[in-house]
């Protein structure tokens, strides 16, 4: 059932897409990496996703743009925001606007798991 | 002198009105006492001129000898004796009451002997009618021959003109001559009784005349006596005004003296102890206002400026506890800037040291993804796919240590506070590494106009390190989010100072701020997060640098900080 799962990277550091999407892809996940928000955000308008992982500081779209986004188009995708500024009032907004859960930076390969899943079964209900 | 100063100015202004107003009474008593003076000479006047018309009546009463004027007479003198009687009793005392009293009498001795007079008078005409009726009776015997042969008629004719000669001129010579006569009847014929009753009657005529003319002599004696008592009291009351004359013309000079001489002196006395303590306190005041704060009013006079000394004194000491606690203030003030500069300092370092930290974290985030992918798939992984992630390893440690070498290079810079050749350029530039995360999170875009030269001034590398990031940092947060930097170097032709432009697109100063923008503490911030100290040590700064720092603003469209240094001098 995993493999139906889309998931999207959004980070301006390229290698954490790539670490992201080698380990997804190995737990069974379908994996697309961005490392330019606005590529990134057209994609997801013409194809949705189940789970988007995206950095909260970047240039061009930053991660609360693409949160706002994925919810107003569609609000069953699970948005899960990194960021390296664990500020209250940042992961606040973020949940009042719909993010899943949030991480931060630098973590660990099974925290990204630990939250994707969680993600997953939320979906499932 | 435990006088106030009203008092002593009314004791100098009271004395020389007293004196004036003294000299004035006492002239004024004078003047009243001269007028009633005037007054009694009148009244002598009066009594000379009666006793004058009387002595005018006695001259005609001693012509012509008869009743009428006897009447005229006594009637001057009882207008004379009346008119004394009305004198008041007061200038009757005033006059002199002895004058009076011998006036009275003389006058009562001179009525009296008057009426002798009179009486004489009246026995002399019947003498003299005996003496005729005698005489012609001798005229008649010698006629009929009855008398002895010696006396001849013409003898007796001769007597008879002696008789009224004497009778006539009443002197000395024809008396003499009658007497004379006289004798010689008595020794031609020593008894001829025939003659007797005519002589008998001669030498009445002559006792008679003789009593008339003693009571005559007495009379003008009298009346001499009171001419003379008048003219004394006459002389004696003018002598009077004159005394009250000379008095008050002497009063006035003496208080025209008095007034010339205790005036001015009182005066200038009186305006010597006003000034006095008030001089005292103008120099005082002139010590203290060169810087002597220790000086004390003199607490001497106990007048009004008794309080003035001593509020002043209590304003001085309040004066120089106020001086003491401001110094007091100030040097603690020093030191708290001198802490509060410390801090902003620390600020802008903790500002690039959290800056850095979170710079750090990407590529530290990087290693350790890497780390753990490797260790999850070690086995399966290919040559080639293990050079990759050993390349991203290293390169993610280059970046952490390039980030690393730039924080020391900064720390290092920083203790350093030696004036010396520095590229503004370069110092510009890698201004802008210590601000990129900055600029990166708030999502501000950098547009940098900056000529591809260096150009020298003479400063401290890690003070203008300071100074433009302090103010990129301004800018930055005056935009919050989405603006654009513009800095922009140039040199100017003319003098070759070189301008920094820091422009911002934020939302701009108020009028009401810029005026207060460098000053320490000022801060348009929330509480707590600034110091409001960063432009104020920038500017202070910048003057180290004998440069110069200007603002310049529009609401809504941006604000432009502009960097003035001159540029480097070998010689300096």
């Amino acid at each position: 059932m995993e493999n139906n799962i889309r998931i999207m990277v959004v980070d301006d550091e390229p290698i954490v897409g790539k670490r992201l999407k080698q380990t997804l892809e190995k737990d069974g996940y379908v994996v697309e990496a961005f490392t330019d928000s606005l590529i990134a955000t057209n994609e997801f308008e013409k194809n949705p996703f189940d789970i988007i992982i995206t950095d909260l500081k970047m240039e061009k779209i930053d991660g609360m743009n693409i949160l706002e986004n994925v919810k107003r188009k569609n609000p069953d995708t699970k948005v899960i925001i990194i960021t390296g500024v664990g500020k209250w009032l940042t992961a606040t907004e973020a949940f009042e606007k719909g993010a899943f859960d949030f991480i931060i930076k630098p973590f660990k390969l099974d925290e990204i798991r630990d939250v994707v899943q969680r993600a997953v079964k939320d979906l499932s209900t | 002198m435990r006088l106030k100063i009203w008092h002593k100015m009314i004791i100098g202004i009271a004395i020389p009105s007293l004196i004036v107003v003294l000299g004035s009474l006492i002239n004024y008593g004078y003047i009243s006492d001269t007028e009633n003076r005037q007054r009694y000479v009148l009244i002598a006047d009066d009594l000379k001129e009666h006793v004058l018309e009387v002595r005018r009546n006695e001259k005609n009463f001693f012509h012509f000898k008869n009743a009428d004027y006897l009447h005229n007479l006594q009637s001057e003198i009882s207008t004379l004796a009346t008119s004394v009687k009305h004198i008041s009793p007061k200038a009757v005392e005033e006059i002199g009451k002895e004058e009076f009293a011998l006036f009275n009498e003389t006058l009562n001795a001179y009525a009296n002997l008057l009426n002798d007079l009179y009486e004489s008078y009246q026995q002399e005409s019947q003498v003299v009618e005996e003496v005729r009726a005698e005489g012609r009776e001798l005229e008649t015997l010698v006629s009929q021959g009855k008398l002895s042969q010696e006396i001849t008629t013409s003898f007796i004719l001769h007597l008879r003109l002696l008789e009224k000669n004497y009778m006539l001129f009443r002197d000395k010579k024809s008396f003499n001559e009658l007497n004379n006569r006289l004798k010689q009847i008595r020794n031609v014929t020593p008894f001829c009784y025939r003659c007797n009753p005519y002589i008998a009657a001669i030498n009445n005529l002559f006792s008679t005349y003789n009593k008339s003319d003693a009571l005559a002599n007495k009379i003008q004696d009298t009346g001499n006596s009171l001419e003379v008592i008048t003219g004394k009291i006459v002389v004696r009351e003018r002598e009077k005004i004159g005394v009250f004359f000379t008095k008050t013309k002497r009063l006035l000079v003496i208080a025209l003296i008095i007034l010339c001489t205790v005036g001015p002196l009182l005066v200038y006395k009186t305006a010597s102890y006003i000034v006095a303590p008030i001089k005292r306190l103008a120099e005082i005041t002139e010590k203290i206002a060169e810087g002597d704060l220790t000086q004390r009013a003199p607490l001497r006079e106990h007048d009004e400026t008794y309080s003035l000394s001593t509020s002043f004194n209590t304003m001085l000491d309040h004066l120089q506890l106020t001086h003491d606690s401001l110094e007091h203030s100030l040097q603690l003030l020093h030191q708290k800037q001198a802490q509060l500069v410390e801090s902003e300092k620390r600020a802008t370092l903790g500002l690039l040291v959290s800056g850095v930290a979170h710079e750090l974290n990407n590529p530290l985030n990087n290693i350790s993804l890497t780390a753990e992918t490797m260790r999850e798939g070690l086995e399966e992984f290919s040559r080639e796919e293990l050079d990759d992630y050993i390349k991203d390893i290293l390169s993610q440690s280059e970046r952490a240590h390039n980030i690393v070498e730039n924080l020391l290079d900064f720390a290092r810079a920083r203790r350093s506070t030696i004036m010396e050749k520095q590229d503004i350029i370069r110092i510009v530039k890698e201004s802008f590494h210590l601000v990129a995360n900055q600029l990166r999170i708030n999502n501000i875009k950098l547009e940098q106009h900056i000529p591809d030269i260096a150009l020298f001034v003479k400063g401290n590398r890690s003070k203008l390190e300071q100074i433009l990031v302090s103010i990129f940092t301004n800018a930055i947060q005056a935009m919050k989010t989405d603006g654009t930097l513009t800095v922009r170097v140039t040199q100017e032709s003319e003098n070759k100072n070189i301008l920094i432009k820091i422009h911002d697109t934020g939302p701009g100063i108020s009028e009401n701020d810029i005026k207060n923008i460098f000053e320490p503490f000022f801060t348009t911030k929330p509480v707590g997060e600034g110091t409001g100290l960063g432009l104020s040590v920038s500017r202070s700064l910048v003057m180290e640098h004998k440069g110069e720092l200007r603002v310049e603003s529009t609401l809504d469209k941006g604000t432009t900080f502009i960097i003035t240094l001159p540029p480097f001098e070998v010689t300096s």
